[in-house]
């Protein structure tokens, strides 16, 4: 009787893998096994080894230094296991702050704790649209808290893919797929992060620096704008606070941020190999979809008993005028909470918010933000009915 | 967990303490298997219990195999762990991109055919510790290894924590010998073993991550057509960020394996300065091409066949070398130009190795030239996300977008020139050395000052966290 393994063998007609003996060659490289031992090479090994450290020690303590006298301090980076641990505290009755980066500053946690009787969770992220985390906070069926979502037409109807975009859904990618590693890994340099002032990868890592030399662009290159160098610090709770060397009257910082956020909150250029106007239609189509979309969430919120408030905050300067001009509020603001039916609070309707100057254009100052929450807090209780 | 994160500083820190502290051999070993474990679990725990199972597997199979004396039953025992393992890693690797295929092949014929879309999470290394495991039964049918007594031991050579999740494909024929008897700690090993470390640490952490992959990725991701310049600039990057990713992981492992008292083999021997393709395969991830040659082509009948039949098995282990690396065609199509280029270079070397003029160092240059770009042209399918980057990514290379966009800054194009000249003059210095030979060479004080330049370019550059490439294979 033939072997099953033979017909097999036969009809597939299989390699001589399986069926055949060792060549020499194979026999050896793959075996008996050899003692296979790596060459070190000689040196004087361990005073290479004290060398070494002592000039890294040196040089990472002398770079410490110096960043420490060009003003920077310890302060943690916003990254998305931070971010992911301040989602994990979201409580089905949580009060949620999302939105961009006006939230992140301009909201003060122990104010709005003193003031609406429960201590937020700051989920704002710098330059990212509010969409996907509201998307996230409608799927989770636990979730019947209130969201208090800031508001900036420019990033809040980022098309899909725009940094805007990719930073909210790396946050929530993260917050599915977090590994236990990086779990660990956050709570490992948080402490670092808080006793080390070099410690900033956008400003002072290799990268960064490199980012800052200054070569002029080919002429024609549509190279990525800036984006504004080291000017918060953040604390566990995810809470933002202007840098006082930005806050201070005619700072430098602030004057070279106030340049940055110009070409940053205009529209981009339509890409080349897209005729314009299937480009404007994209965009029209895009943010009708985002209308949409949120309506969606918003209403999925409410019908669990959600509650969600849309926050308009202050900004100033030619960055105000740049906002006015391209996203006006009558095609922005107004439709938005037309279409949800949601409250909002816009700032410059009522004087006691209007007042408030930012020092780079886009964001309040640590003191004013106290104040500015202090003074929301009333209207944010009569538009969330509490 | 990273070999570039602060978790595995600490790891690796505990791990090495605990297990140079240690005096019982077998209870080292425990503690190896148990850090491996940890190690794996830290990416998805559940996952853990898969790589136990696939290597519990092999090792009654392995048994089975050497126990058996008839020479069918062996045979059979062997068909078993091959396609145990096959069927494991086609199941995670290959599951929805066959299922895909079947659609567009049912589809041609007139049949709407709407597979689930499975939702597989790719266990991580998966393609690397099923190569570790598979070499194992192989080895022992071929009659080139006895079957371990030690299932812990033969855990520890399927999941030694440097090289299990990218490699190098260490053969537990290599491995297993290393633990009959406890290693003695060595100063100048460990030491050596640390400067390894900070070598691939410096590859991955500032070469790839911070000069190259930024760039790479803006070009590959860009959606429309890109000039010449902007579109060969994008593929350097790539060319060098794969190399310095995966060249610099191997280093680790290999430099983490040694100060654990372990021997791993080199996986790299500067392959930008291959002349032809076969010196290239002999230079680039050399764990898996001699895998694929002594498991795959030998037994094809490698080139003890007519020329023809030499020339498909070529084409075949490159077609299935492409597809380990990833379930798309545009893998497929890397593998098949390599098949392609080996074929070719097989040829001009029928014809052209005789003549005189065939090793003037100009030919030789001419040839590396050839080589390394024709490499460069491969890498545009391997990175590309599917076909439509790949020919407009051609197109821009070969001057078809005059017109394109330019998006590369200028220092961001000085960097890539800096490194590409920069990896292949130094590959060129060393084509006929080992790195250790070069080492040799310097004297301290060369060695300190580069060894202090790395270590603090990985400080400054703060250990940006992005993971492996090969972590996806």
């Amino acid at each position: 009787m033939r072997s099953s393994i033979s017909s097999f063998k036969k009809r597939l007609r299989l390699p001589r893998l399986f069926f055949r003996t060792p060549s020499l060659e194979e026999q050896i490289h793959g075996g008996p096994p050899l003692e296979f031992e790596r060459p070190i090479p000689p040196a004087p090994w361990r005073g290479v080894a004290v060398v070494v450290t002592i000039i890294a020690v040196a040089a990472t303590a002398a770079w410490e230094l110096y960043c420490r006298s060009l003003g920077y301090g310890p302060t943690l980076n916003d990254n998305e296991d931070l971010w992911v641990m301040a989602r994990r505290k979201v409580q089905p009755d949580s009060i949620v702050i999302t939105g961009d980066s006006r939230a992140w500053f301009d909201l003060d946690l122990g104010e709005m704790e003193a003031g609406l009787g429960k201590r937020p969770i700051q989920l704002a992220m710098a330059g990212s649209t509010a969409w996907p985390v509201l998307a996230d906070l409608a799927k989770d069926e636990n979730f019947h808290g209130t969201v208090i979502c800031s508001f900036v037409p420019h990033l809040f109807f980022a098309p899909p893919g725009s940094p805007p975009m990719e930073r909210a859904e790396k946050g929530i990618k993260r917050l599915h797929n977090q590994t236990p590693a990086q779990r660990v890994s956050e709570y490992l340099t948080m402490p670092l992060e808080e006793h080390v002032a070099f410690l900033k990868p956008d400003d002072l890592s290799l990268e960064g620096l490199l980012n800052e030399l200054p070569i002029p662009n080919r002429p024609g290159a549509l190279v990525s704008p800036h984006f504004p160098p080291y000017f918060q610090t953040e604390d566990r709770e995810r809470r933002a606070r202007m840098w006082d060397k930005c806050a201070e009257p005619g700072s430098e910082l602030a004057k070279k941020i106030q340049q940055i956020w110009l070409p940053l909150f205009k529209p981009p250029p339509p890409p080349t190999y897209i005729p314009k106007e299937v480009f404007a239609a994209e965009i029209g189509k895009g943010i009708k979809k985002r209308f949409a979309d949120v309506q969606s969430a918003v209403e999925t919120i409410r019908s669990r008993g959600g509650k969600i408030v849309f926050l308009r905050l202050p900004h100033s300067g030619g960055l105000k005028e740049l906002e006015d001009h391209d996203t006006p509020r009558a095609r922005t603001w107004d439709p938005l909470l037309k279409s949800t039916g949601a409250p909002g609070i816009y700032y410059s309707d009522f004087p006691e918010l209007a007042g408030f100057d930012c020092p780079e254009w886009s964001h309040l100052s640590a003191g004013d933000s106290v104040e500015f929450t202090r003074r929301l807090m009333p209207h944010l209780r009569t538009v969330l009915g509490m | 967990m990273l070999f570039n994160s602060l978790t595995f500083v600490v790891f690796f820190a505990v791990v090495v303490t605990l297990y140079w502290s240690l005096r019982s051999w077998p209870v080292r070993k425990n503690l190896l298997v148990l850090a491996s474990y940890v190690f794996y679990g830290a990416w998805n725990p559940p996952f853990a219990v898969l790589l136990f199972s696939t290597t519990a597997m092999d090792f009654w199979l392995g048994h089975q195999i050497g126990k058996a004396e008839d020479q069918r039953a062996r045979r059979r025992w062997l068909v078993a762990s091959v396609c145990m393992n096959l069927s494991m890693l086609g199941f995670f690797k290959y599951g929805n991109f066959l299922l895909e295929n079947f659609q567009w092949l049912v589809g041609r014929i007139g049949i709407v055919y709407q597979p689930p879309h499975l939702d597989i999470l790719l266990p991580v290394g998966i393609s690397f510790y099923t190569f570790h495991s598979l070499s194992y039964t192989l080895d022992i049918y071929r009659g080139v290894l006895q079957p371990t007594k030690s299932l812990r031991d033969f855990i520890l050579a399927v999941s030694f924590f440097p090289q299990l999740v990218a490699g190098p494909i260490v053969r537990a024929g290599d491995f297993l010998p290393q633990l009959v008897h406890p290693p003695r700690l060595k100063g100048n090993q460990f030491l050596w073993g640390l400067a390894l470390m900070t070598v691939g640490l410096f590859e991955k952490v500032v070469l790839a991550d911070t000069l190259l992959s930024g760039p790479a990725d803006r070009i590959f991701g860009y959606g429309g057509p890109l000039v010449a310049l902007d579109s060969w600039a994008g593929v350097l990057a790539f060319a060098g960020q794969i190399f310095f990713d995966f060249a610099g992981y191997s280093l680790c492992a290999i430099g983490a394996a040694l100060t654990l008292g372990f021997h791993l083999k080199d996986n790299f021997r500067f392959p930008y300065a291959a002349i032809g393709f076969s010196d290239f395969w002999r230079r680039w991830h050399i764990s898996l091409s001699t895998f694929l040659r002594d498991y795959l082509y030998i037994p094809l009948g490698g080139n003890q066949v007519r020329p023809f039949r030499a020339a498909l098995n070529l084409i075949i282990v490159m077609f299935l070398g492409g597809l380990w690396h990833g379930a798309a065609w545009t893998f497929v199509v890397w593998g098949l130009l390599h098949g392609s280029y080996l074929v070719i270079e097989r040829v001009c070397r029928v014809c052209f190795e005789d003549k005189p003029w065939a090793s003037a160092p100009s030919v030789r240059v001419l040839a590396w030239f050839a080589t390394y770009v024709a490499v460069c042209i491969a890498w545009v399918f391997f990175r590309a996300n599917d076909f439509t980057v790949a020919t407009r990514m051609l197109g821009g290379m070969f001057g078809g977008h005059a017109h394109g966009d330019a998006i590369l800054s200028t220092r961001e194009l000085l960097q890539i020139g800096a490194v590409t000249a920069g990896v292949i003059t130094m590959h060129w210095a060393m084509r006929e050395n080992t790195f250790e030979t070069a080492v040799m060479r310097m004297p301290p004080w060369a060695i300190t000052a580069i060894g202090a330049v790395m270590a603090c370019a990985i400080i400054f550059t703060q250990g940006n966290s992005n993971a492996f490439i090969y972590f996806q294979f």
